[in-house]
């Protein structure tokens, strides 16, 4: 229906930057999510795409059509609200018609409409309940249907599943996606749960400190992520400081031993790189096994249970061995039926596939102290 | 997840900041036995302490010094005097609600809604009739809109002043119900939503927000209403021969007779107040009363 562009957004609140030289194209009936951590600019973002705050700088298009200047009743875009905002006055019917009402449709055709929402999202018996009387997720589909109803250009929808509780969640934001495509609707979902996004989005935006940090299919961003930031913010991810040995090669040195890694033949030789590894590639090594590429050593100190596989956290060295730059953590997924194995305390030698392993370049303002950080919660 | 993250945590941590909240106050009614008899001798003592001398004034209103008789209250009744002021002082008191909703109403939503910074100073502004003496409003109101009126306008002679009056005076409470309404709803966000769905200014005040703060404003109007209809010294400063003046003028020559109206006067007032309560009570539970009005 809608093809939406963000041209070089800035907005300042005080001397505090928001969201900063913001560039993104949402194509017709696309989803694409807004991702980051607390007071990076999605909101910001959303609510000046949808007229409730103006930018300091930039444009808003839609259709071709620039509509920065025009206030947000006068956009034609949907919004669901963190906490729905059903009018309480209003019985769930009452608030789907009340878009169509303002934009003085016939009643007949608002009629039917309504019928045909409260049909589509499952709310033909609680038609005329008050929103007080509804669950979460009935409030949650009263708002988004009441969003959807007047044909909107373009959807926004800012945490929209935040305020029910994990179970229902999951179910929710199959169905939103379900919706989204039905109607062929344009949409921006804002969520700081990587879960949300990676799961039912075709892009994600990934922001930080009021920037994109990054843009790219839910597969792109988990698997083939661009920077530390968005490595270390979405899901678990083993970093490791490395050298490009040799650019044509395509080899990386890590603690003396050399082996391949996807991307070093982008970065110049000689400079200090991020190898990236997810836990669930990672693999101990069986015993008397010899394998090709680099290994890790150390005793397990934790063990996670996380379903059908278990997550070691795995101490890298030993106590006595400084030769190394001193000890650090590496987590390395294992199936749990034989997790018993790596007890505690037990002592495991973990192989880093090739083809798994990806070299990023480290910008200065990633240094950390440690060699290899376990971070970001686990996605799945 | 193995880590939450920030938000989440502040989320869990406000959820703990309630529980802590909620076990207070369940520990709080927990009391012996013995102490219960305290808050029922409370109550007693202040029922009795309202109610006697209610008792007094209706027993020497309607009595002709030795036996009881209804005449005070019918002679009272009977006066074209009584039915002028009454007249006089309803209008007023309607006048001055509809004018004070009319301006009281939007301004607060303006207020919560677009000048946030200025709620302070409201605040402080309309609890100002509370400590300026009637007087100085008085002198004020016929500085400004008496003869020597720097804005021409020459009012004293019309009922149209004591409205303005009443207005500045009922503000502390005119104001502070709507505005506790509008705090009580999330008027911005209600506000916004009905943005996103096309709806103008307008449309928003009149479909969302005033259903949502329709307590707030009845209980504005009545109390208002009840403010304007027990009034005295404004009116009678001003030379108006309002319900309070014209008690006033009676109790001199007729005492019983005048506490005989005090008796109606205040049936008026308690049913005010039992509307209001009834009207509560429906919105309370349940908020019926609220949506028949929508
Ligand atoms: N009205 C405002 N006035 C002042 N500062 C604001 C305002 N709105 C947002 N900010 C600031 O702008 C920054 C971005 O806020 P925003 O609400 O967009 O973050 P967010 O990514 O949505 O975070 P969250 O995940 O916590 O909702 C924050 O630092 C916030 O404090
Ligand atoms: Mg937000």
């Amino acid at each position: 229906m809608a093809r939406l562009e963000l041209h070089g957004i800035t907005k300042r609140f005080g001397d505090q930057v928001a969201v900063q030289d913001f560039d993104l194209t949402v194509g017709d009936g696309e989803l694409v999510s807004f991702l980051g951590p607390s007071g990076c600019g999605k909101t910001t973002t959303l609510r000046i795409t949808a007229g409730f705050e103006f930018p300091d700088s930039g444009s808003i298009v839609v259709n071709g059509r620039d509509i920065t200047a025009l206030p947000a009743n006068q956009r034609g875009m949907g919004m669901v609200f963190q906490g729905y905002a059903l009018f309480p006055n209003m019985s769930a019917a009452d608030n789907i018609e009340y878009g169509l009402k303002v934009r003085k449709q016939p009643t007949q055709k608002r009629r039917q409409r309504v019928a045909e929402m409260l049909e589509l999202f499952g709310l033909s018996h609680v038609a005329k309940s008050y929103p007080s009387q509804l669950s979460g997720g009935q409030q949650q589909r009263t708002a988004f249907a009441r969003a959807v109803a007047v044909e909107p250009s373009v959807l926004l929808l800012d945490e929209p599943l935040s305020a029910v509780d994990a179970k229902v969640r999951e179910e929710l934001r199959t169905e939103i996606r379900r919706m989204q495509l039905r109607l062929g609707i344009t949409a921006i979902l804002v969520t700081h749960d990587q879960a949300e996004a990676l799961s039912i989005s075709d892009r994600v935006v990934v922001m930080s400190q009021g920037r994109i940090e990054e843009v790219g299919t839910p597969s792109q961003i988990y698997a083939e992520p661009r920077s530390e930031f968005t490595a270390s913010f979405i899901g678990a991810m083993n970093e490791f400081r490395v050298r490009i040995a040799s650019r044509s090669g395509g080899l990386v040195e890590r603690d003396g031993v050399q082996f391949e890694a996807t991307g070093a033949a982008d970065l110049p030789d000689g400079s200090d790189g991020l190898l990236l590894v997810r836990p669930e590639s990672l693999e101990p090594v069986e015993a008397g096994a010899a394998p090709v590429g680099p290994v890790i050593r150390g005793r397990v100190e934790v063990q996670t249970f996380l379903g059908s596989q278990t997550r070691l956290l795995v101490r890298e060295g030993s106590d006595l061995d400084t030769s190394v730059h001193g000890s650090r953590l590496v987590a390395v997924d294992v199936p749990s039926a034989a997790a018993g194995r790596w007890p505690p305390g037990a002592e495991i030698a973990i192989a880093i596939p090739i083809r798994a392993a990806r070299v990023i370049a480290v910008r200065a303002s990633d240094l950390r102290s440690t060699a290899a950080v376990v971070t970001g919660p686990q996605g799945r | 997840m193995t880590a939450p993250t920030p938000g989440v945590a502040i989320e869990a941590g406000h959820e703990a900041t309630q529980a802590i909240g909620a076990q207070n106050g369940r520990q709080a009614p927990r009391s012996r036995p013995g102490r219960s008899l305290l808050p029922a001798l409370i109550i007693v003592g202040a029922f009795l302490y309202y109610v006697l001398p209610l008792i007094a004034t209706a027993s020497f209103a309607l009595s002709d010094g030795r036996h009881f008789t209804l005449a005070p209250l019918t002679d009272a009744l009977g006066d074209p005097a009584f039915h002028d002021s009454i007249t006089l002082s309803a209008g007023i008191a309607v006048l001055t609600t509809i004018v004070s909703i009319l301006i009281v109403a939007p301004t607060s939503y303006l207020i919560v809604l677009r000048f946030r910074r200025i709620r302070t100073l409201m605040d402080f502004v309309t609890i100002l009739p509370f400590v300026i003496p009637p007087i100085i409003l008085t002198l004020g109101l016929r500085q400004v809109y008496g003869a020597d009126s720097p804005l021409g306008v020459d009012l004293v002679d019309s009922p149209l002043l004591l409205v303005a009056g009443y207005f500045v005076l009922s503000l502390p409470f005119t104001y502070r119900a709507v505005d506790n309404a509008m705090r009580a709803i999330d008027v911005v966000l209600l506000t916004e939503a009905s943005e996103s769905l096309g709806a103008g200014g307008l449309r928003t005040f009149r479909s969302v927000i005033l259903p949502g703060t329709l307590l707030g404003i009845i209980s504005a109007a009545l109390l208002c209403f009840t403010t304007v209809m027990g009034e005295f010294t404004l009116a009678s400063l001003l030379g108006y021969a309002t319900f309070p003046v014209f008690l006033n003028n009676v109790y001199a020559s007729a005492p019983r007779e005048a506490t005989s109206l005090v008796i109606v006067s205040f049936m008026i007032t308690w049913a005010g107040v039992l509307a209001l309560a009834v009207v509560g009570r429906r919105a309370g539970g349940g908020t019926t009363a609220l949506r028949r009005a929508a």
